[in-house]
Order: structure tokens, then sequence, then C-alpha cells
């Protein structure tokens, strides 16, 4: 009942930020659906995120960008990403970054596909703040840093009018899953 | 003055409006003034210990892997920021949104030796293509309209681009996105320095910070010292508050925590540029708690209708007036100050419950004692104020000149060149025929002389005594109705004006005669908000006498102590004859902000007019009186009076309520030289019209 509550309000406080969900049961089916919307966007390129691990059968059929340096990334039509927390007070999704790579797949493409184990909604910032402050002593990552993310790029810099996609994403579509105990995709 | 900027004072309005209801819907169910006292205290708790934080953020980060320097001054920032650049062989550098980056004025520092800047925050770059400064912390392009912006990028592109929004945002997207990959460092500020893990917090909405601080080689970070915070959790409750307080966002679409790693070339420098003396000064200190919010802009009636071109050195509005004076001198805050109507709306929104007003009075004084400039204030305050013979000896002759130069009405005849700006807009009144001292003087002499002195004292200020005396008696009239013996007070001036200028000593040498007036009295009751404010805030602060301390536990608003203690005498007096006309509720500055008895007066109206108020749009914008603020910014003064009687007109209502004589003062004049149909009462008037009507 709480899971659903938290789902719920996720999914409401998300849309009113403009980001788009959707709900699978299986990351599998996120991964389909993915596949799908990449043909029907026509995205020639995609940059996957190097914490998500994609099956082999994915990789292979996806058009998926293999950038040796920051600018090739300018190449991606799309990029995919997984989110390690999401807060339903905010409809915010938390990704503890370890590398700049990450932190560009996430703001780069003009579409973030973002997944989003459902078991992983929180209610508040409050209940990760422990997490977030000891990723933030991990001396040992490349990158140590946190990003909280909620809904697509913004400005109303002219005229007060709100227009999305200024400098990240024009369109944040999150692919939220039913996740298992255990498996290949299992965040940290 | 120069003419109000129609175009400018649109915008601004309607942006005020929809950050008001945004902002009212994201803290729905919230506690915004649990949240802020929290902050409060985390912030006053961290300024405490600034300096031991800061040893431990700097001690943090280099173990992390930055390089951490101390700038004292604009002059060493910059300079910091250019050797950092130097070195690293960057000829381009990229920002994301600093306002410290403003204060120290680095663009031009790095324009000048070779270093080419472009700001990334659409706004930022919008206003630094058409080479102006930000005229809004938050929205810095908040002037400008898709007109001009589309004019702005189509000089820089070479092409005709289209008035069209979206097309321009995709745009600049484009170009700035080039830039960003171009640039050899990236520059960002921080909304806060977190000690425990030696990380800053950068807010945005657009995204420009994260690939400022991802996409080129070197980070620099410029942030005041101000902006530390002892843990993360102390960030998360700034996060709580700062987007849904800046913008009635719940969160902004970006938050980056960014922690060192020796993978990374960051460096941080650290601004003092004065705070070391803001925070040694105990008068002041309480600017530091500012997370630049910018909220108070929004709610700021003056900034409102002149912008952020006018009020502001670099930092804007009243909270802007005080930074400048410590950062960029006093001298640049002195025209700042005159703009502060000292309304203190801003403090009902500020996220750390700054005393922006309070704080702006006190700089006054600080500016007449070290710039002693003359001043025609400190003429009327000490040479006629605070001296209440001249003051009667003026008015009598004043009265004695009525008849030749009043007009109907009791107004003052309508004003030649040069004065006329002051009276454009409203007709101003002549003062009385018979001031109320000498109306009730008489009455009384009636009677057996020799009777003992009431111990309910009604004090209405100078207005009240030389221009409303009617309110005064209308006042003493519902007391008695009501069993209350009451006296008005001696005529002396309560000092107001002269602590609202900063004039302290004339101001305490007008308040002590009062204090020893009312001495006798058990309960002082007041029909003015302004006087009110200065007997129960200003004035004991400024007189520091016993006697002074003591007055505040007596002093009460007329209509806070009807309600307290006539309500279900009211209800049954008023209960079968329901008033017929429509009427509205004004909410005079200081008996909303100060006194915080806005509420009780509405109820007590509705008691007594048995029905229910039309609320007006903007009820607590000031109606642009503000004392002397309607002779140093007349134009000003005009336009939002101009807003109230729209707001009034649009409410359908037929009479007009408030609480303050002078607010009384301005929107009648205002409705009278518009032609406008409405009444404008005081509460104390339309009690008395209520009691004394047959049912």
């Amino acid at each position: 009942m709480v899971r659903a509550r938290l789902e719920e309000e996720f999914i409401a406080k998300a849309a009113a930020m403009d980001a788009e969900i959707e709900s699978f049961s299986s990351i599998a089916d996120a991964l389909a659906f993915a596949s799908r919307f990449l043909k029907q966007q026509d995205i020639k390129n995609i940059a996957v995120s190097p914490d998500v691990l994609l099956p082999p059968a994915e990789m292979s059929e996806w058009p998926v960008l293999k950038p040796e340096k920051k600018d090739d990334y300018l190449a991606a039509g799309a990029g995919l990403v997984e989110a390690d927390y999401g807060i339903s007070d905010t409809g915010t999704l938390v990704h503890l970054d370890r590398n700049d790579e990450e932190k560009i797949v996430w703001t780069l493409p003009p579409i973030c596909l973002c997944l989003l184990d459902k078991r992983r909604i929180v209610q508040d910032l409050g209940a990760v703040a422990e997490v977030l402050s000891a990723h933030l002593f991990l001396t040992s990552l490349e990158v140590r840093q946190v990003s909280l993310v909620t809904g697509p790029s913004r400005t109303a810099d002219i005229e007060g009018r709100l227009s999305l996609g200024v400098h990240g994403p024009s369109r944040l579509v999150i692919l939220l899953f039913e996740g298992k105990t255990s498996g290949s995709h299992e965040k940290d | 003055m120069k003419k109000i900027d129609r175009h400018l004072r649109r915008v601004l309005k309607e942006f005020s409006k929809s950050y008001l209801q945004k902002r009212e819907s994201v803290f729905a169910g919230m506690d915004f003034e649990t949240l802020r006292t929290e902050l409060v205290e985390i912030k006053d708790g961290a300024l405490s210990r600034c300096e031991e934080l800061n040893a431990l953020f700097e001690a943090k980060a280099r173990q992390g892997g930055a390089k951490v320097y101390h700038a004292s001054d604009s002059a060493e920032a910059n300079r910091l920021v250019y050797e950092v650049a130097k070195e690293r062989g960057a000829r381009f550098l990229v920002k994301s949104k600093s306002m410290v980056s403003e204060e120290t004025g680095l663009n031009e520092f790095l324009l000048r030796r070779g270093i080419e800047v472009r700001e990334t925050d659409l706004g930022e770059w919008i206003v630094q293509l058409a080479g102006e400064p930000p005229t809004h912390m938050v929205m810095p392009a908040i002037h400008l309209t898709r007109k001009d912006v589309a004019r702005i990028f189509s000089r820089r592109l070479g092409k005709n681009l289209p008035e069209d929004i979206p097309t321009l945002v995709a745009i600049a997207r484009h170009e700035l996105r080039q830039e960003i990959f171009r640039a050899g460092a990236g520059l960002t500020g921080a909304n806060a320095l977190i000690a425990e893990s030696g990380s800053i917090m950068v807010v945005t909405n657009e995204g420009n910070g994260r690939l400022v601080s991802t996409i080129p080689p070197v980070h620099i970070v410029l942030a005041s010292i101000e902006k530390i915070l002892p843990t993360i959790k102390d960030a998360l409750l700034l996060l709580k508050l700062l987007p849904r307080n800046a913008t009635g966002q719940t969160i902004t679409s970006y938050v980056s925590f960014i922690a060192p790693s020796p993978h990374q070339d960051l460096h941080i420098i650290l601004l003092d540029n004065h705070r070391s003396e803001i925070l040694a000064d105990p008068t002041f200190k309480e600017i530091l708690r500012c997370v630049k919010c910018s909220a108070c802009l929004n709610v700021c009636p003056v900034y409102q209708i002149v912008g952020g071109k006018k009020y502001a050195h670099i930092y804007m509005g009243g909270i802007g007036t005080l930074l400048t004076a410590w950062i960029h001198g006093l001298k640049e805050s002195r025209d700042l100050t005159d703009f502060c109507l000292g309304c203190h709306r801003c403090e009902a929104f500020c996220a750390t419950k700054i005393r922006i007003a309070d704080l702006v009075i006190a700089l006054r004084e600080r500016l007449h004692e070290e710039l002693r400039k003359p001043s025609w204030k400190k003429l009327a305050f000490d040479g006629v104020l605070a001296r209440p013979n001249i003051t009667q000896a003026l008015f009598s002759s004043a009265r004695a000149s009525r008849p030749v130069l009043s007009r109907k009405g009791g107004f003052v005849r309508n004003l030649l060149p040069p004065f006329k700006k002051y009276d454009r807009f409203r007709s101003l009144p002549w003062p009385a025929a018979i001031s109320l001292s000498q109306q009730v003087k008489e009455k009384s002499s009636q009677k057996e002389a020799g009777e003992r002195r009431a111990k309910i004292v009604l004090f209405g200020g100078c207005l009240v005594e030389h221009f409303y005396p009617e309110v005064g008696l209308d006042a003493l009239s519902v007391l008695a109705k009501l069993g209350y013996e009451a006296t008005p007070a001696e005529a002396v001036c309560c000092g107001f004006p002269a602590a609202n200028s900063g004039f302290r000593s004339a101001a305490a040498k007008t308040f002590r005669k009062l204090v020893a007036g009312l001495e006798d009295a058990d309960v002082v009751l007041t029909l003015c908000p302004t006087c009110t404010t200065m007997l129960t805030h200003l004035g004991p602060g400024i007189l520091g006498t016993q006697k002074a301390k003591q007055l505040v536990e007596k002093v009460t608003p007329f209509s806070r102590f009807l309600l307290k203690k006539e309500k279900s005498k009211l209800q049954v007096l008023f209960s079968s004859r329901p008033f017929l006309k429509s009427a509205t509720y004004h909410d005079s500055c200081h008996h909303k902000f100060v006194l915080q008895a806005a509420q009780e007066s509405r109820e007590l109206l509705e008691i007594a007019l048995g029905k229910r108020l039309e609320e007006m749009e903007d009820s607590d914008s000031c109606c642009g009186f503000g004392g002397t603020f309607s002779v140093s910014h007349p134009e000003v003064s005009e336009s939002l009076l101009e807003d109230k009687i729209e707001s009034i007109r649009n409410s359908g209502a037929k009479l007009v309520a408030l609480d303050c004589p002078g607010c009384l003062m301005q929107i009648r004049g205002g409705c009278e030289r518009k032609g406008e149909g409405f009444e404008v009462k005081h509460t104390a008037q339309i009690l008395a019209e209520r009691l004394h009507t047959k049912s």
C-alpha cells in the first residue's frame, strides 16, 4: 500500500514538472518500450550511461553511440540513464554520479530516457540524506557528485513564458519498472 | 526620477501575480513560518561559526583534490579567476549564473585581460548581449520582451529572427552548446558550501550549471563565505525552501552536489568582500542569512513599478540596498534607501526573516552620521515636528487661510508647477477647520471642570489631529457608546517620520515628549498603524528608557481592542442591521505586516457590516502614500495609487475600509482626483456610522 501510494504520488509530481512517465511490470518490458520509442522517434544514436547494463541482445539491436570524447555525445539523439532513487514528494530522480559520462548522458541529448526501479521510490530527500552524504565522501570515485533531476530542462527567462530544453533535454521520459529482488539490473 | 516604464510595470505585475499563485500552491500543506524559523536557526548557527566551518570546508575540499583560495575583495577574486584560467591556458570561459561574479565585476575584468567570457544562463546571456546588467536575481532579463530578444539575437547572428519564444530558446541552445564545448574553463557559483564534505550545491533550472561544471576541462567555483552550511541535511532544508520561495517550484529541474575529486580540475574561490565586517556588526549581520531567493523583490511594491535597473546597484531591492552599503560602499546605497517604502511586505515572504525595512532605517541613520548631507527632511523633523509649539502655530495659520486656499470637500486648491507632481494624481486635504483636541476641549469645557483624567487615551496621530478629526471623534463616540470614557492624547507627533528617515535624535526628542504625555494612561488606543509602529516597535528601541518599554504594553490598535473586548456586544448591536452597500478592505502596510492586525479588522468590519467583505486583488500592496516617500518619488506613488484604485474598482465595492489615516489621505485623494464614486473610510468611521444608524 505504501509503495503504491509513493508510486502514485511520484508519477503525479513528475508529470506536474513536465516529465513523461511510463510504467512496466519488468525491466525487459521497459527496454522493449525504449526500443520501439527509438524507432518511432527515428533516433539514429542513443548514448547509454555507463552504469546502465543493457542485455547483449538490446546492445546489438540499438544504435548505441560509442563515444571516445565528450564532443562525441553531441551526436546522440537520446540518452538512456538509470536513477538510483525517485522522490515522491517532488517527482525527482536521484543519481549518484561516478563519472562525467553519466552526467553528460543525463544532460546533453534532447531526450532523456530514465529507468527507475519502483522499489526505489522514497517519500522525500530526507529518506536518502544519509546515502547522498555517504556518496559525497567516497573519495575513490572519479566523480563524487549527486544529481537531482526533476522534469526536463526549463527556462522562463523570456517574458516569464515556460520553454523546455534550453540546455538539457526537452523531454524526460521516465520508465518505471517492477524490479526483482536480485538480478543484473539491481542498482548498487 | 524619470518616467515610469509602462511595459516593465505590466510585466513585473504579471510576474508577481503568477509568482504569488504558484508560491501559495507549492507551500500548501506546509508551515512556511516553521520552515523558515528552522532555516534561520541553521543559517545563524552556521554564521556564528563561519570561520570555523569555512576552514573545515577548505580542509575537506583540499583532501578531495580541489584547490581552495581566499579572496578578501573583488579585485583579488577576479585576479584569482584570471590566474587559474591563464595557468590552464583557458582563453575562453563559460559561466552559469553567479550574482557574486556580478558583485566583483568579473566579466569586465577578464575581458580587459583578453579572456572572453560567455554567460550561459539564458537570461544572463540575453543581458550580456544587450550590454546591460541583470535586473532581477532569478530572472535577469525580466525587463526585456521577446521583441527585444529577437532584435538582440538577430544582431548577434546577422540574420532576421522571428519574435517567437521557442525559436529564440532553440537558437540559444544551439549557440551556447557550441560555446560550452569551446570553453577552456567553466565558472559556477554555489547556493551552498557544505562543510562536512567540502562539497558545493548548485541549483539551476536550465541545466547549464551541469554542463558548465562538466564539459570544460577546468571548473572554477566563485562563492561567498556566508554560503557555508555544516551538513548536507542543512542544505536539503535550504532546498526545501529556496525554489518554493524563489519561483514557486517544489524543486528546480537540476540540483547538483559536487564534491571534489583528484580526477577533476576544481578550483574554489571563497570571497569575503566585507562579509566578515558585516558578521561583526550586531545590527546588520542578519543580512548574511540572505539565500538570494528574490522573494523580497517579487513582492516589493516599488520594485514592481521601477524594476531592477533603477532599484539596484548590483544587488536589487531592499536587501540589495543593504548589501550594497557594505559591499560597494555607503555612498552607492544612498539613493537606493529612498526607494524603500518601509511597508515591511518583503519580511512576510523572506526565507530567512531578515528585517529588511528596519535595517534600511538603520542604514539611513548611518548615512546621516557618516555622509552628513543637508536634507529638507532634517529641517522638517528637527525644526517643525520635534517642536509642538511650532507645529501648532503652522497648523493654526493654515486653518486661518482655509477659506482662501482650500476648495470644496476640504481639499487644497490645485497646485501649480513645480509642485503639480504632488497632487496631479490625488487631491490633497487642507487641515481641518478645528483640530481634534480643540474640538474635544470645547465639548468638555461645557462639562464641569476638574474631573479626573480618563484612563483610556486615544492616540490618533498628526493626520487625525489636524486633517481627519472626524475619525477621532467617531472613535470616541464608539467607545462612549460601548461604555468607555476616553480622551484624546496631547497633540504631539510620535516621531515616526524622523525615525523612518533615519534622524534618530530628532525622533528621540519627539518620542520622549509623547511617552511623557502618555505616562498616566492605562490603555492607549491608536488609530494610525504607522504611529503604533513607532510606539511599540521603533520608539522604545530609539529611546531605550524603561518608560518607553512600559508604554508598549499599554498600546493597542483601536480595532483590535474592540474585537477583543466587545465582540459579543457588537455582534448583538449589529445583528439586525445588514449594510446595504458592498465594502472592501485595504490592508495598510504597518497594520498588516508589523501589527499583524489585518484579520482582526476584517472580522470587526464584517460584524459591523453584517456581511462579508469583497476582497480586492493585492489588498496588501501599498497604496503609495509611504509618508515622505510620496514626496521623494511622486511618480512611483502615483503608479501604486493607480493600481490600488483599479483593484478597488474591480472588486465592485462601493465602500473602502481601512485603518490608516495616511492611506485614507492617499486613496480618498486619488478617488476624488479621478472622480471615482466610492467612499473611503477609516474603520472607526464605519463603526460609528453603523452604531448611530437607526435600525
